[in-house]
């Protein structure tokens, strides 16, 4: 830097020498046409050219030369350094004023031009952080352009910004590791609650300038408010969501009482009646009791899975367990597991066995068609119609469950699938309301879609399945026919 | 009373040991308790009973675990025990030798019928096992490799009669996809559960009334297959 800077300097003498010696050239031609006070006049223009360019040293210098010049070729007698006339060292004298006066007013003009520019750049280098920062809500996200900005000021060799609190973290460019020294300058990054991180700039150049530290701070300052901004509103949806949950978990607890407590009365009261003397041991009511119970405890096992499965779904904990399954299998199992339930109803199942094998959770998938198909057959009336249909759509399996059962007014059609949603009052149908809810994260949790329509005859639920299963398609398997 | 099998439960649940003792001590058995993976192991050790049902939910160790420790000395057979949605854990306790489970809660009858196959496989491995394997209306010859529909013979192709020889050979007892398929194809193809879905697929065609209904051939969901035979 300092060699570079040094060979501009003596670049620009040079050039002064050329210039005056150019001038002194073509003057020296035109000297026996020209009187002496006008060379001495037209000495002034390059003169004053090359100190309002070159600064002050080149200028005194021009100056000199030019004197030196002007004596030694235009001054009788030619060709000596001999001064006769003091009108001859006003001339020197007035080149020399004329160099200082024009290179001071230069340079105070360049100081404060330079001054404009800096302060100009460091404003829009302010607005484009702050721009940048605007409405972000991601700490990471604030601390990379954080970074990036103080980079691009400090011209540094490495930036660190760490942010304390909360979920701490470290954030350095150009790359991941800060060199093993200690940086040449750190700002704290310091809000009204406290100091939320660091800035470190490593920097082996020269020393920041007082402007940079400035600016820099500045800087500091900035990402300070955002970070500020950022952590407000993380606390504020937290607090949202905290009292959304305590309002839910309310529902759900009145709800579950309700549903726990109905088969847990039949069970209460078929088992004190078996224990009491009051049936007689070949009643015939003693084997409907003990069905009763039995049965009963089935669906208290129900309603205690859906519960476990929507606190997963809500956790994100639901991971499904994929594997290349045939759907017209999941669905022929689920058919023939619930076939006293579906009696009621005609079933119309177009689900072939040839359709590519689906990427899916089987556990998982038979509980999707499970619960649409209950509740199928808890809302439409007996002797009607339950279609299951699948078909290929692209790269995704589509299937449709359907029932003839009453429609969902337009804006409840999403809103089915939230937990506890209801469109009759809660004691006239049994279930815990969480049956469609669950079949959405399922659905969700496998990349798919859920949602429910309003068909000409009812009500169809819809929903998608991705085919593609880590970039792999659905397998063909070659068949060996051979037989033993 | 000398006899009779002798089954060690390990569970730590006082109101489903009680249950369990009540229910299998009535059916004849000599049943003994445990309350902790070490206890079980001990007293397995000291008793060597005939058969061990398992919780995989103990207080001091894994259920996988103790059932890695009780097959590093015996092959009796090891019936868990879990809560529903951990398919993973029972594939895990299968895999590692585990040779059948029930998900809580059971019926009676579920946990004396897997009670009945364990004693039978148990018996088996001291020799006589079946050569000839019946369910319903189908025969399996498993010596001369010819599978009966009725008076009819099924044709087979060759993965499909190792497939059903494979789960006709241990008809009652769950079979996991991974143990199938590293059994019939290979162990490398042991992740390939798409050949298995496909094949059984093919093989409940031909052999079930209503390959939608299986009678037979049972999917275990999430976990794999059971062959059911006549007693």
């Amino acid at each position: 830097m300092r060699n570079l800077s040094f060979i501009m300097r003596s670049a620009q003498y040079f050039f002064a020498f050329f210039v005056i010696a150019f001038v002194t050239a073509v003057l020296f031609v035109l000297r026996e046409a020209l009187d002496t006070t006008l060379v001495a006049l037209l000495y002034l223009v390059p003169l004053g050219l090359v100190t309002a360019f070159l600064g002050f040293g080149p200028g005194i210098a021009s100056a000199l030369m030019t004197f030196l010049a002007f004596n030694y070729f235009f001054i009788k007698p030619y060709y000596t350094f001999a001064v006769h006339r003091p009108t001859d060292v006003v001339i020197l004298v007035i080149f020399l004023i004329v160099a200082i006066v024009i290179s001071q007013l230069v340079g105070r003009m360049q100081v404060s031009l330079a001054a404009a520019t800096a302060r100009e750049r460091e404003a829009t280098q302010l607005y484009e952080l702050s721009a940048a920062l605007a409405g972000l809500h991601d700490e990471l996200v604030i601390a990379q352009i954080l970074a990036k900005q103080v980079q691009a000021v400090s011209q540094g060799e490495a930036v660190e910004v760490s942010i304390v609190g909360g979920k701490p973290f470290e954030f350095n460019l150009p790359d991941a590791s800060p060199p093993q020294r200690f940086p040449e300058w750190v700002v704290p990054i310091e809000a009204a609650r406290g100091v939320l991180g660091t800035i470190r700039v490593w920097r082996t150049g020269p020393a920041l300038t007082s402007s940079e530290k400035r600016l820099l701070q500045t800087f500091a300052s900035q990402g300070a408010v955002a970070l500020e901004r950022a952590r407000l509103a993380q606390a504020e949806s937290r607090a949202r969501v905290l009292e959304e949950s305590d309002h839910l978990k309310s529902i759900l607890l009145s709800s579950v009482s309700h549903e726990l407590r109905t088969p847990l009365s039949t069970i209460k009261a078929a088992a004190s009646s078996l224990r009491s003397n009051e049936i007689n041991w070949d009643s015939p009511v003693r084997p409907e009791l003990i069905a009763a119970i039995d049965d009963e405890a089935d669906h208290l096992n129900i309603l205690v899975g859906n519960l476990l499965d929507m606190s997963r779904i809500e956790s994100g904990a639901l991971k499904p367990k994929r594997e290349w399954n045939i759907l017209a299998e999941i669905v022929g199992s689920v058919l023939a597991r619930m076939k006293h339930l579906t009696d009621g109803h005609r079933l119309e199942v177009d689900v072939s066995e040839n359709l590519p094998l689906v990427p899916v959770d089987y556990v998982q998938m038979e509980q999707v068609f499970t619960n649409l198909l209950s509740n199928g057959v808890k809302y439409a009336p007996e002797n009607t119609l339950i279609r299951v249909q699948a078909f290929v759509e692209n790269d995704f399996v589509h299937v449709v469950v359907g029932n003839q059962g009453p429609q969902i007014p337009q804006e409840h059609l999403e809103r089915i699938f939230d937990k506890f949603f209801r469109i009759t009052a809660a004691d006239r149908v049994t279930g815990t309301g969480l049956g469609l809810s669950i079949c959405k994260g399922i659905v969700e949790a496998h990349d798919g879609r859920l949602w429910a329509e309003n068909v000409s005859d009812g009500l169809a639920f819809n929903f998608t399945l991705p085919l593609i299963w880590d970039g792999m398609s659905p397998p063909k398997l070659p068949m060996d026919t051979e037989t033993e | 009373m000398s006899n009779a099998p002798h089954i060690l439960v390990v569970d730590d649940e006082p109101q489903i040991q009680r249950a369990i003792r009540t229910i299998l001590t009535e059916k004849g058995f000599k049943v003994t308790v445990a309350s902790s993976g070490n206890e079980g192991l001990t007293l397995a050790a000291v008793n060597e009973p005939d058969i061990v049902i398992l919780d995989l939910g103990l207080p001091d160790m894994d259920g996988v675990e103790v059932c890695i420790r009780l097959r590093e000395w015996t092959q009796c057979p090891i019936i868990i025990l879990s809560v529903r949605d951990s398919e993973h854990d029972k594939v895990a306790a299968l895999d590692k030798g585990a040779d059948d489970y029930l998900t809580k809660p059971f019926g009676i009858e579920e946990l004396l019928a897997r009670v009945r196959v364990a004693l039978r496989h148990s018996a088996g491995r001291q020799g006589a096992q079946s050569k000839m394997v019946r369910a319903g209306e189908l025969t399996i010859d498993l010596v001369w490799h010819i599978v009966k529909r009725g008076d009819d013979e099924v044709k087979l192709t060759g993965t499909e009669y190792k497939l059903l020889a494979y789960l006709a050979g241990n008809h009652g007892r769950v079979l996991t996809h991974q143990s199938i398929l590293s059994n019939v194809w290979d162990p490398a193809d042991a992740n390939h559960t798409e050949y298995l879905r496909v094949y059984m697929r093919q093989l409940r065609k031909k052999l079930e009334l209503d390959p939608e209904r299986p009678q037979y051939i049972l999917t275990e969901p999430g976990i794999g297959y059971r062959f059911i035979a006549d007693e």
